[in-house]
């Protein structure tokens, strides 16, 4: 396929605002997947995206699609406080949070599951619709987003220091809770910008495997966003043309959200495969360097002599 | 009372029971993230199994040994975050389900069904495999009950002691992923945690002794089982969603009555 029909591909409407309204998620989401990343909070990330489902029943319920983006906000700033105390609290803080998850979960399907026809419903809420995405959404999604990362520009000083040296943080007086309430709703934040897009179980792979899939590349900090940027991007405009020609040419329905997330894991995984053989191939061949250097010693300095297979 | 309301009732009895023992386990291991992931990922196994008209429980059950293979080996990559490997089997299984899923079409109302369960729909299979698995819960605990608390709380001492860690922890992982293959008929793939790991947190909540534990859980467990069968079938809500709730509302009440009587204690020291 040439470049040129992959442009006509996205000078379709529909394409071109999927692709916009994934590209605004990806840079968002990987800013604010970076303090996920450092701070191990992929589990309260997908506790968000439970969290969130009930707030987008409620809102459709009360006023259909347009009023989605409050009931799922409102239930983000809940879900954001409740997780972010429940996490605090050490004992046994792991299954508080699968409770949490799961019980604002089963909420959203009580709910929906009084309305008629709700598997419809129910699976429009958790695989969203990328492809029928209204301008009007578009610009929440951007709107929702850019909020995302104000917050977490606006602490991340502050987020960078409390996740690299906890101790330190607190011997210098500063308070943990703010930081931790301010993460915890800019991932609530990405969320509810790519429920309706996306599908909100599949933020969490938008928040997750750019970021890791960046980290197993560099381990500089500053270079961990823009990578993750990039393969987030790149993944996109593939899964969205893959989704494409299979749903054009195959004839198959697939939803276009969920071959974006599976071209992510399959970049992860190569690039997991290349990483481990590098450093597998580096730390052998440092070993055999040791080893003839160690070799031509006992010789007693002879050059280039080196006994083979002596044990 | 009707024989499919039996079969219902049956089922929910056998996973309360079972969510006890296996919930104290996660609770203890604290591997509630992975049994969440797990929930989301083994959904692609049912899907698979309805394409290839074998049993749902099966399919499940085989794809979650997969999962937890691949877990065991994205976990030996250091250099990257404690939960990113849990985080990557989530979303890929959960999206290769979503993709399998569309290869189905005409059987939609069974994907539904992996999604939020239906426990009035169980069939006589479903029964006896949850059973099964029931059984094979309680020969772990007889046999190694002991081995799964110490290294639990000290894993380090548990090698040092010269026990092997890595078998202890697929045997923990193996109970989870067959426990969350059989939940998945009747309370659903995404739901099915809160019936797991709620009785044992709850119970975690109440006592400090681990011998406590199963029992309590055990009895929380059943009563969030049938409970939330009778309450789905007075008021006409989802039985799964219905389970949950309750099982969520009783750990909410023990948690918070739990979190005011330290206080009230030091305020009348």
């Amino acid at each position: 396929m040439s470049i040129a029909e992959v442009a006509q591909i996205f000078e379709l409407p529909f394409m071109s605002r999927a692709l916009i309204g994934l590209v605004v998620l990806a840079v968002a989401a990987a800013i604010v997947g970076l303090f996920v990343n450092l701070r191990d909070l992929e589990f309260i990330s997908d506790g968000l995206t439970h969290a969130v489902f009930p707030g987008l029943v409620v809102g459709y319920l009360v006023g259909g699609t347009s009023w989605i983006l409050a009931g799922a906000l409102g239930a983000a700033l809940v879900g954001a406080v409740i997780l972010t105390l429940v996490d605090r609290r050490r004992v046994g803080s792991d299954a508080g949070i699968a409770v949490v998850l799961a019980s604002m979960f089963s909420i959203g399907v009580v709910l929906i599951s009084r309305s008629d026809g709700y598997v419809a419903e129910l699976e429009q809420l958790l695989f969203g619709r990328l492809l029928t995405m209204t301008d009007v959404q578009l610009r929440q999604i951007v709107i929702v987003a850019v909020l995302a990362v104000v917050v977490v520009g606006a602490t991340a000083r502050l987020q960078l220091f409390r996740a690299f040296d906890l101790r330190g943080y607190r011997a210098a007086g500063l308070r943990d809770l703010q930081v931790d309430i301010a993460l915890n709703i800019a991932v609530a934040l990405i969320v509810v910008a790519g429920s309706q897009a996306i599908g909100n179980l599949m933020v969490l792979a938008l928040l997750i495997l750019p970021v890791g899939t960046a980290r197993l590349v560099t381990r500089k900090l500053v270079g961990i966003v823009p990578i993750a940027v990039v393969v987030a991007v790149v993944t996109a405009v593939v899964g969205l043309v893959a989704g494409f020609e299979l749903s054009v040419s195959h004839g198959l329905a697939l939803s276009p959200s969920a071959v974006v997330v599976l071209v992510m894991i399959a970049v992860y995984l190569v690039v997991l495969l290349t990483s481990q053989t590098w450093l597998w191939a580096a730390r052998r061949g440092a070993r055999r360097r040791a080893d003839s250097r160690a070799q031509n010693q006992t010789i007693g300095g002879v050059p280039g002599r080196t006994v083979q297979g002596a044990p | 009372m009707s024989e499919f309301y039996q079969l219902a009732l049956t089922e929910a009895i056998l996973l309360g029971l079972l969510s006890a023992i296996t919930g104290t386990v996660v609770v203890l291991r604290r591997r509630a993230f992975f049994t969440v992931a797990l929930t989301h990922a083994a959904f692609p196994g049912g899907v698979i199994a309805a394409l290839l008209g074998i049993n749902v429980v099966l399919g499940a059950g085989v794809f979650s040994i997969v999962l937890v293979i691949a877990l065991a080996l994205l976990s030996r990559v250091r250099r990257q975050g404690k939960q990113v490997a849990t985080g990557v089997v989530l979303t890929g299984g959960f999206a290769l389900g979503m993709v399998l899923q569309s290869l189905l079409p005409a059987q939609a109302n069974s994907v539904d069904t992996f999604l939020v369960g239906s426990i009035l729909t169980v069939s006589r299979t479903d029964v006896i495999a949850t059973a099964a698995v029931l059984a094979a819960a309680i020969v772990v605990v007889a046999g190694w009950g002991k081995q799964l608390v110490f290294s639990s709380f000290d894993p380090s001492g548990y090698r040092a002691a010269g026990f092997a860690a890595f078998g202890i922890d697929l045997l923990a992982l193996g109970l989870i992923a067959g426990t969350v293959a059989v939940a998945m008929p009747a309370v659903g793939s995404i739901l099915a945690v809160a019936i797991i790991v709620g009785p044992a947190a709850t119970a975690r909540l109440l006592t400090g002794r681990i011998a406590l534990l199963m029992p309590l859980a055990a009895v929380i467990g059943v009563m969030s089982a049938v409970g939330g069968l009778e309450i789905s079938r007075h008021w006409n809500v989802a039985a799964g969603g219905a389970i949950t709730l309750l099982a969520a509302a009783i750990f909410t009440v023990v948690a918070v009555a739990t979190a005011l009587r330290p206080r009230g204690r030091t305020a009348a020291a």
